[in-house]
């Protein structure tokens, strides 16, 4: 009897006219670690591309941040110039060389507050640039909270205070999901900067949040990048 | 070159990852773009063999050019890089790999395609929830006089797009930068909607306007409503839209009514946080209320056919879920009654992501026995629906809002109410089945939505 009549037509039937979103659970779940040791840089990078992983073949997969500070190494972008390392690069242990991510040389070391994101932008907006001017606004949302002004130059990517910039930006990307990610100088030794180009700028000067506020801490700075970093891509935390 | 954002106009090639020969995966990176200091691993959306590079690593293209060639089969490789050359020097502007195989041929003899503006080929190779609407067939809109926007005709340049083959929706059919998005194959920015009960929320697209006023989160700007046509075109319905029609035009004789109920949710509100974080939707919990309350209420699940009355075996809840393209369509979740909330959630996302990528069977939007419309995302305080022939009943459902409530005694309190608006086919249901069956459905919200769960 049903067979007759409920077997309708293999024709869509009808209703108003609404717009029923796909299950909206799964996009705003993500994981936050904060390692308390610093991490060497191959390690946090493998932690991302295993993450990467996860959510190519499950696009429900939560999505992960890092927040951690570096052991002191340097960095260099594929698209990168040797010519930016002023140092004897070869077979200098400190040296990476061929990451994954958009951007020239780049200095990690203690002191650094470093926060690396696997995002699928397909939750948000798959716009790279749009990626890279959220990213900068983590960072000057958390200067205001600290007091400061952060700003961004015309042209380029990052955050400086003043003349000096402060953050530096690099991302990868594949299938829109995205690795690496943004980090801010606190009380870094700055010493360390004068090996390289940063980023590729010359004349640049680079700066740290304690030059500004004297005696902050990596520790100070950190639950406050947090929040904003939750606020900023809506993420609600996994237990 | 692939357009990786809207303000990019050129990327950097910083690796091709492929050498000329190379097979390539449908999938697999075959180059790696640069855009400020972000890179993008491009991948191929074909299987086939890379069979020229134009652009080299460590240059610079704009936005839509040509920077190399994919083919089909080993034997097409040859051909393709003897006519490379050719190619290039013709192809200054780009199409993009929607449109390739409508590229005029004559460059090159084979069945080459480009490695055009692959930001759709990502999309595509990524199972992401967001399905493309792709135009199978791209003609002459305008009729030799084009209106564009200035930031339209910009990007229409950087894309590659013929303004010609669009269709504006703007002021007097004036096209806006979003129609050339759009006719470049880039998905678009469409809302999708939180799934609750709550006020409408913008997408992600709007993200930053509202995480910007995290003061006023909640009322984001409304967006201006879809059109399928330009002023003073007519335009033909696509098959969707015509199946609908045609199930719209039966429902006229039918003998319908109406019956309305308001009921409070404020503890079903409380139970829907509780179970949200199991991944529990606004539409589960409704289609589960409405399956055990249609166990109670037969009558209301039932349909007039020739013979007479008809009583389903099954309580298949219909839902109404409008389709990107136009049209709209029903996935039905099967035994709502007797499915737990949990197994219906997963079932409802399932279907809603398979509806949207066409790859629903029709057993899966055809079955229903009882359909349910929630416009409640969007604010709508009340609708009516109309009936889906085969069927007996629909249940309209608007948003839920806070209201002052006089209670019995003359107290006055707060309370969150929806309304909702059963429309019945009367040869079958009547009044008082209709009435019963609100009444009950109001008791099982208002009372024990806990019971939902078991």
């Amino acid at each position: 009897m049903d067979e007759q009549l409920h077997g309708l037509p293999p024709k869509p039937l009808e209703i108003g006219n609404l717009d029923t979103p796909y299950s909206s659970e799964y996009i705003s779940s993500a994981f936050i670690f904060e390692p308390e040791d610093l991490v060497p840089f191959h390690t946090a990078w493998n932690w991302q591309k295993s993450w990467q992983k996860k959510l190519f073949e499950n696009i429900e997969e939560p999505q992960a941040v890092w927040i951690l500070q570096h052991p002191s190494c340097y960095t260099l972008g594929k698209g990168g110039s040797n010519s930016n390392v002023l140092f004897d690069s070869r077979n200098n242990p400190l040296f990476i060389d061929h990451v994954d991510r958009g951007g020239e040389v780049t200095h990690h070391l203690p002191g650094q507050l470093v926060v690396y994101f696997v995002l699928d932008l397909h939750r948000y907006k798959t716009d790279l640039h749009w990626y890279l001017r959220e990213l900068e606004q983590v960072v000057i949302d958390l200067l205001q909270e600290l007091g400061l002004c952060g700003k961004r130059v015309e042209g380029l990517t990052g955050v400086w205070c003043g003349s000096h910039k402060v953050c530096s930006i690099g991302v990868g990307c594949r299938r829109w999901i995205t690795q690496h990610g943004l980090s801010l100088n606190i009380d870094c030794d700055l010493k360390g900067f004068s090996e390289i180009v940063p980023c590729g700028l010359h004349g640049h000067k680079i700066g740290r949040l304690c030059n500004w506020l004297p005696g902050i801490r990596v520790s100070d700075v950190q639950p406050i990048m947090k929040r904003l970093v939750l606020e900023r891509f809506r993420l609600r935390l996994k237990k | 070159m692939p357009a990786l954002s809207s303000t990019m106009t050129e990327g950097k090639i910083v690796e091709w990852l492929k050498k000329p020969g190379d097979k390539v995966g449908r999938g697999e990176s075959v180059l790696v773009v640069e855009s400020d200091k972000a890179d993008m691993d491009v991948e191929s959306f074909q299987d086939g063999f890379l069979a020229a590079v134009l652009m080299p690593s460590g240059s610079t293209a704009p936005v839509g050019e040509t920077i190399g060639l994919i083919v089909e089969t080993q034997e097409e490789i040859a051909a393709v890089q003897a006519s490379a050359s050719v190619a290039k020097a013709k192809e200054s502007v780009s199409l993009d790999s929607s449109r390739s195989s409508q590229a005029p041929k004559e460059s090159s003899p084979s069945q080459a395609k480009q490695i055009g503006l692959q930001k759709e080929a990502i999309e595509k190779s990524s199972s992401a929830p967001k399905t493309l609407t792709s135009q199978p067939t791209r003609v002459v809109v305008n009729d030799g006089r084009i209106v564009a926007s200035p930031r339209a005709k910009k990007l229409a340049s950087q894309l590659g797009v013929d303004l010609a083959t669009v269709r504006g929706t703007g002021p007097h059919g004036r096209i806006q930068a979003e129609d050339v998005r759009n006719a470049n194959g880039e998905p678009t920015s469409v809302p999708w909607v939180a799934e609750s009960n709550a006020p409408a929320s913008i997408g992600p697209v709007s993200l930053s306007a509202i995480t910007n006023k995290s003061e006023n989160k909640k009322s984001s700007e409304p967006l201006p409503g879809k059109c399928f046509g330009t002023p003073g075109d007519t335009v033909s319905f696509n098959t969707l839209q015509e199946a609908v029609n045609r199930n719209m035009e039966a429902s006229l004789s039918v003998p319908c009514f109406r019956v309305g109920y308001t009921i409070e949710t404020d503890n079903l509100d409380v139970f829907y946080k509780q179970v949200k974080p199991n991944g529990v939707t606004m539409t589960a919990l409704l289609a589960k209320a409405v399956g055990i309350t249609l166990a109670r209420h037969p009558q209301v699940n039932a349909a007039c056919s020739q013979k007479g009355m008809a009583f389903p075996s099954q309580i298949n809840v219909a839902v109404a879920v409008a389709m990107e393209e136009g049209g709209l369509i029903t996935p039905v979740l099967q035994n709502a009654d007797s499915t737990d909330l949990f197994e219906l959630s997963r079932q409802w996302s399932d279907l809603v992501k398979r509806s949207r990528s066409k790859q629903l069977q029709p057993h899966e939007y055809s079955s229903g026995t009882f359909t349910l419309s929630n416009l409640g995302m969007f604010g709508v305080d009340r609708f009516d629906a109309i009936l889906p022939p085969g069927t007996g009943a629909i249940l309209a459902v608007a948003a839920s809002q806070p209201k002052v409530v006089a209670g019995k005694d003359g107290s006055i309190s707060v309370k969150r109410q929806m309304q909702v608006n059963l429309t019945a086919d009367h040869r079958v249901i009547y009044g008082a089945d209709g009435a019963a069956f609100l009444k009950d459905l109001a008791y099982l919200i208002e009372k024990k939505p806990e019971s939902l769960a078991s």
